[in-house]
């Protein structure tokens, strides 16, 4: 695993689009929300923004989320570049294994997935130290967003790796991923949460079961007055929904792997 | 011994058949050439044998068996075009070989000095000329000192020095004793290099073995008469003569030996033919090759 890691390492190393592009991840959350907790950003007292315990958590997390596509574009790039490079032969030729090379990327959607959450979660500590009056009174409290944020990002950037392997372009498979999240999924939720009533299977829909784990904070209670009378799900559904969805990402992706010339 | 042995390879591109039935067998310490036309299925044998293409049918075995991924870490491969990240320097690529070889970490700076890439080996892979791409592929396969060379046509892109040398370098490899397999179209270098060959055409496997078993010392002669069709004719009767055919105001034929001349003098001046023309061409691995994949 460790050699997995150290190879993952030494193609990241040089990549100057991966530097860019997750630095200017890593700058822009922070500021992004900084604009909302400064009152920079008005709201109108409409919406209930809270940067202190416990509202932090599922608050920045919530806009993490946003963020966390940035990522699972990189992560499409990653992928795409041994398509490009045709280094997904080379290492092959070299010496690794079919399931070598397709376990080093899951090992790095992993990777990203948790630097990714210790990231937001390290900053969700300063928002939440900087702006509770209570200090860490409520600090554990809603924590399990965290833990949240973590499954989403592994639906996201699993959802990514699956397409890069699929389509094996860079464009094509950010475009794809794009259209479906942004556009597709919404319109498929919207349908069938409106021609199915009473059980919200639009909701499960692959994306949206983890962003239904980080729903914009007035979210929930507008959802339960639109479909009035539905059973909302709880989270714990939705994990469940999530995990049987990254599954599903690394059983098509190793069958797509292991079936096809390379 | 033999390092590798094929049986019965075939794949299919849809309904194309790329290969058909491959097999023979590599022997250990030999310079393996595996010739063909373009489309001939070369390129596609050595993905399989990489497992970077799946075979429809058969099987192959490096090293008596050994599990596949253990045996490419020990053969240095250079297929089709040379593959690296294009935004990593020389060095830094070999890193990434070497780690995945697990091997060969502090062999890159030798290699590098083998194929002459020492001045530019800290600049990136993109700034690269052909031929410099070229022989950063060979300083791969060379990396670790593998027991086994897999070079798909290793001389592409390479100026005529560059290719001597390549030349060279394979020829005091296998003196070390390294097995060489080399894909090649280009004749020439084949018949100055290569022990043993193997010939495809279109998928199927026309011969393999010992060069000078596979490409027998069959000669070219041409004889010339007054009328070159009764020639044709005559001499079509004689046994032992193949390839016959009548090429401008000569008629053209392979032999076995230098015996048959006298044997076809005679034959002809006994069927009331007078020669008028008579000689005895050594044939080039080039002519042989293509009258090979031509007839066949």
């Amino acid at each position: 695993m460790n050699q997995l890691i150290k190879v993952e390492w030494f193609k990241i190393r040089g990549f100057v689009t991966f530097w860019i592009l997750t630095g200017l991840f890593a700058v822009l959350l922070p500021l992004f929300n900084y604009q909302f907790s400064s009152g920079m950003m008005q709201t109108g007292g409409a919406v209930p923004i809270s940067y202190s315990f416990p509202g932090v958590w599922s608050n920045f997390g919530f806009w993490a989320s946003w963020f966390a596509l940035f990522i699972a574009f990189v992560v499409i790039i990653l992928v795409t570049n041994e398509y490009r490079y045709r280094t997904n032969r080379q290492n092959i030729i070299d010496g690794w294994t079919r399931m070598q090379a397709f376990h080093a990327k899951c090992l790095l959607v992993l990777l990203l997935s948790l630097i990714t959450t210790i990231y937001v979660g390290t900053w969700c500590i300063i928002f939440g130290a900087a702006y509770s009056n209570t200090g860490f009174a409520f600090f554990t409290q809603d924590m399990e967003k965290l833990l949240y944020f973590f499954i989403l990002c592994l639906n996201y950037y699993g959802f990514a790796m699956m397409l890069s392997f699929l389509l094996r372009r860079s464009g094509l498979s950010i475009g794809i991923f794009m259209l479906y999240a942004f556009i597709f999924e919404n319109i498929a939720k919207a349908y069938l949460n409106w021609q199915i009533k009473g059980a919200l299977i639009g909701n499960f829909l692959p994306l949206q079961a983890s962003d239904e784990l980080l729903p914009f904070p007035l979210m929930k209670q507008a959802e339960a007055i639109a479909y009035k009378g539905a059973a909302m799900p709880e989270s714990s559904s939705y994990v469940i929904a999530s995990v049987i969805y990254i599954s599903l990402y690394y059983i098509i992706s190793r069958y797509r792997l292991l079936k096809s010339d390379w | 011994m033999a390092v590798l042995t094929i049986d019965n390879i075939s794949k299919s591109y849809g309904t194309i058949q790329a290969l058909n039935g491959i097999s023979f067998d590599v022997p250990e310490g030999s310079v393996f050439g595996v010739l063909g036309p373009n489309g001939s299925g070369k390129t596609t044998l050595l993905g399989i044998l990489l497992d970077v293409l799946q075979p429809r049918g058969g099987t192959f075995r490096w090293f008596n068996g050994m599990p596949h991924n253990e045996a490419r870490r020990q053969v240095g491969s250079l297929l089709e075009t040379p593959n690296f990240y294009h935004y990593l320097s020389a060095v830094k690529n070999l890193q990434i070989t070497a780690a995945i070889k697990q091997h060969g970490a502090n062999d890159i700076d030798r290699v590098l000095e083998v194929v002459r890439l020492s001045g530019r080996k800290h600049s990136k892979f993109s700034t690269y000329s052909l031929g410099m791409k070229q022989r950063l592929a060979i300083a791969n396969a060379l990396l670790g000192n593998p027991r086994v060379l897999l070079l798909d046509e290793p001389t592409n892109g390479l100026d005529p020095e560059g290719i001597a040398e390549i030349r060279e370098l394979i020829i005091q490899l296998n003196q070390q004793g390294i097995t060489i397999i080399m894909a090649s179209h280009l004749l020439d270098e084949v018949e100055k290099v290569c022990t043993h060959v193997a010939v495809l055409k279109k998928g199927d496997l026309l011969l393999s073995g010992d060069v000078k078993e596979a490409f027998r010392n069959e000669d070219l002669l041409e004889a010339g008469a007054e009328d070159i069709q009764q020639l044709y004719a005559v001499l079509g009767q004689l046994p032992g003569i193949k390839g016959i055919h009548i090429a401008g105001n000569v008629v053209r034929m392979s032999v076995k030996d230098q015996s048959a001349v006298a044997d076809i003098n005679r034959f002809c001046f006994e069927h009331g033919i007078v020669l008028n023309h008579l000689s005895l061409k050594k044939k080039s691995l080039e002519s042989k090759f293509m009258e090979l994949t031509r007839n066949n």
